[in-house]
């Protein structure tokens, strides 16, 4: 199974969503939040075009937007907003319409470092989260834990979905509001 | 054994310091969240002792179940009882230097290097039963050891101190030379584990959890810090961001002393968080997990695989 790095955000909020998409796949509604988003996601793409790489602290480099990467290695495959190549070394920069960096994104970018990574045969350190609508980046080191961490979910994922096993609500229950799936999970709601 | 080499303290200024304070820690895997998941345990009736959770020696998690649920009891091996006594001569050692430095006052000082030099080892009788004529030979020759290394480190100290500050007093030369606090007690009932937990030393300058091993390195080994980490942080409401394992190895009439210093990073957390809901769960819901790829040494290994 190759998975993908959403899978890994998707997993990491509720791994009942993984459940949904591969095991029990169930129509799924797409909420408007979900749809403003996008829309806000597409928005920021636009303007970084033009924008400069001071916010990143980088004097120079080339930008890069919406790349696919696949590591055969990892069986790992995803479409980067953007990633840096300066001499430095290669940035994975993932947009975010969230105001804080929670736990989910941060393994998403480690997972796309670990792409780049296996695409240009060169060491990662970093990479950047840059949170919409506060316009502001932060940076993340991908640090030797994290990555053992991100294949361990990687793994995770992939036996969750060989096993089919029907996994347990995380236990945040505000999580449920807005999931396009809310309506699959009656000991929930 | 608990103060750093000046390579060491290279390490932690250059390295381990800024990276722990750049890279921060995501907010609901800070202690002070216990309250809300995934923090907040989730079998509240299970109390879970830390080195049940930290310590994976057992593949499968059965070592808990067998204590828990079922009620046995262990037979402590050798490397076990071995790492009791070394650390009660560690921390001897320290609390008798700081009672020395106390009652006799720093004009005194000759007195209190003859008091520390002329400690006493801690007596093994308490032990001694359970251990054969040469074990017990060899636990007293690498206590002494262990003892004679602490203390010539802890006069090192108190001298590089006072022959610094003049007009010291007491309770400062204490904190200066001996800025630990062994055996340190905390409640953990916050995070569903023991409220009579104590960590092998606290360090205040840095907030810095420290724990020995005599044994060989291993990765689970720094689920140890994180989990007094958390406790700390449940308690006392100040981020605890670096940990740091004293592995202590004895060659010969030698001791090794390697340091492992550690962030206490959002993986480890999580790694004990998972590891403590996993192995609760065991015991609520009286899950036997089964046997693993067990070691002989094993203090339950008599009772899963018979005498």
């Amino acid at each position: 199974m190759i998975v993908k790095v959403a899978d890994l955000k998707q997993y990491l909020y509720c791994p009942r969503i993984i459940y949904f998409t591969y095991v029990a796949p169930v129509e799924k509604k797409v909420t408007a939040k979900m749809a403003i988003g996008k829309e806000e996601h597409y928005a920021t793409v636009r303007l970084e075009e033009r924008r400069r790489l001071r916010a990143y602290g980088l004097s120079e480099g080339e930008r890069h937007f919406n790349a696919y990467f696949y590591s055969e290695r990892l069986r790992l495959e995803g479409v980067l907003d953007m990633y840096i190549v300066t001499p430095r070394g290669n940035f994975p920069v993932d947009f975010k319409n969230a105001c804080r960096v929670a736990l989910n994104h941060k393994y998403q970018l480690v997972a796309y470092a670990l792409l780049l990574e296996d695409h240009f045969g060169r060491p990662v350190r970093g990479g950047f989260i840059y949170l919409i609508p506060r316009k502001q980046v932060h940076y993340l080191e991908i640090t030797p834990e994290a990555r053992l961490y991100t294949k361990k979910l990687i793994g995770a994922v992939r036996n969750l979905v060989a096993r089919e096993h029907f996994p347990e609500v995380p236990r945040r229950s505000g999580r449920c509001a807005d999931c396009e799936y809310r309506n699959y999970c009656g000991d929930v709601l | 054994m608990y103060f750093f080499t000046d390579e060491e303290k290279k390490h932690l200024l250059r390295y381990h310091l800024p990276r722990a304070r750049e890279q921060g820690v995501a907010e609901e895997l800070r202690g002070w969240n216990w309250h809300q998941p995934p923090l907040e345990p989730v079998y509240r009736d299970v109390v879970l002792a830390l080195y049940e959770v930290a310590n994976s020696y057992c593949p499968t998690g059965r070592d808990v179940y067998l204590r828990r649920v079922q009620q046995k009891r262990g037979r402590p091996n050798l490397a076990m009882i071995q790492g009791i006594i070394f650390h009660a001569v560690v921390a001897d050692v320290i609390v008798a230097a700081k009672r020395a430095i106390y009652s006799e006052g720093v004009a005194n000082y000759r007195a209190i290097v003859e008091r520390i030099q002329n400690h006493p080892p801690i007596p093994l009788d308490e032990w001694a039963e359970q251990l054969s004529k040469d074990q017990l030979d060899d636990t007293l020759a690498k206590a002494e050891i262990l003892a004679t290394f602490e203390k010539t480190r802890v006069l090192a100290r108190l001298q590089e101190i006072l022959t610094k500050q003049p007009y010291i007093g007491e309770d400062s030369l204490v904190s200066l030379a001996l800025p630990i606090v062994v055996e340190q007690k905390l409640d953990g009932s916050f995070l569903g584990l023991s409220p009579n937990l104590s960590t092998d030393a606290f360090v205040f300058w840095e907030p810095m959890v420290i724990d020995i091993k005599f044994d060989r390195q291993r990765d689970f080994h720094r689920l140890t810090t994180t989990g007094y980490a958390l406790v700390m942080e449940a308690l006392y409401e100040f981020p605890v961001n670096l940990g740091c394992i004293v592995y202590g190895e004895f060659r010969g009439d030698r001791l090794i002393v390697k340091k492992d210093i550690h962030i206490i990073s959002d993986e480890l957390r999580q790694w004990f968080i998972e590891a403590r809901d996993e192995k609760a769960r065991l015991v609520a819901e009286e899950i036997d997990p089964g046997k693993g790829e067990c070691y002989e040494e094993c203090p339950y290994f008599h009772i899963c695989w018979g005498e």
